[in-house]
């Protein structure tokens, strides 16, 4: 995968392995969240083929480690009162990602080289 | 046992298993960006917003006193609400458009300049008959440029880097 790596603005981070991050289910939520700003909590479970209660685990994990939060939106279409639940990543959870994926990359000998 | 899991994480060290889990990221927004369906009649509803700003032109009077509509804000409004049902019925709300995507945005917002411009110019030549084409050539390019735009924006969810 290419990496940001000549823009200023967005800055190489350090490889690091996060064991937060690091479990399958949990790497593939940050990995879809990472370049959208918000994901509807159905559109998320959807593809990952996961059913609600173990995605609410793991995304309350992530959440007590301050990597994602949820944002509940009212759906007038929806007259039993459920609500839409956005997941987003944090600033945190978008950081630590980008710096397990590099460390990832580390392992499996495919790190883009760190400019001088 | 926590403390025996995360020693194991902290000694991950199979290249072939960190090439498996980047390999099922990259499959998770293959499969992200092959299930959205382009939502066609919000699109459509944009290009049906296009049509009426162009055909806005019926109701100036060309020349030095030339003054907008005020009704064409009502538009930007409806805009608006039609760019948040779009994100609700996509469940997606992008942080980025992508090059290809605001790309097509900004020829569709110059095509509609122009057609505007043009309408404008057939009223003043008595044509008003014919902002009626001028109308519907906005709803087509509209409409079919938001939609190229969609799928870019799309698109580059696959391309996004992870860093």
């Amino acid at each position: 995968m290419p990496l940001l790596t000549s823009s200023a603005r967005f800055p190489m981070p350090e490889p690091r392995f996060d064991e937060v991050v690091h479990p399958p289910t949990r790497l593939r939520i940050c990995g879809l969240l990472r370049p959208l700003e918000q994901m509807d909590f159905a559109v998320l479970r959807d593809t990952l083929e996961v059913s609600d209660a173990t995605l609410s685990k793991q995304l309350r994990i992530l959440g007590e480690a301050g990597y994602v939060r949820l944002a509940k939106t009212t759906s007038p279409e929806r007259r039993d009162a459920r609500r839409i639940t956005w997941v987003a990543l944090t600033p945190a959870g978008r950081k630590s990602f980008d710096a397990h994926v590099l460390a990832l990359q580390e392992i499996a000998g495919t790190a883009p080289v760190q400019p001088g | 046992m926590d403390h025996t899991l995360s020693t194991m994480e902290s000694n991950f060290r199979d290249p072939n298993e960190a090439a498996a889990h980047l390999r099922n990221l990259a499959a998770d927004r293959d499969t992200l960006a092959a299930g959205v369906t382009p939502p066609r009649a919000l699109l459509a509803a944009i290009g049906a917003l296009a049509a009426c700003w162009v055909a806005a032109a019926l109701d100036t009077r060309p020349g030095a006193d030339y003054q907008s509509p005020s009704w064409t804000w009502l538009l930007v409004g409806l805009l608006f609400v039609i760019l948040h049902l779009i994100r609700r019925d996509t469940g997606l709300k992008f942080r980025r458009l992508g090059a290809r995507a605001n790309g097509a945005i900004a020829l569709a917002a110059l095509v509609c300049l122009f057609l505007f411009s043009v309408s404008l110019g057939l009223v003043s030549l008595g044509l008003g008959w014919a902002v009626m084409l001028t109308s519907l050539a906005a709803f087509a390019a509209v409409y079919g440029l938001t939609g190229v735009a969609f799928r870019a924006a799309v698109d580059q969810l696959r391309a996004v880097p992870h860093a």
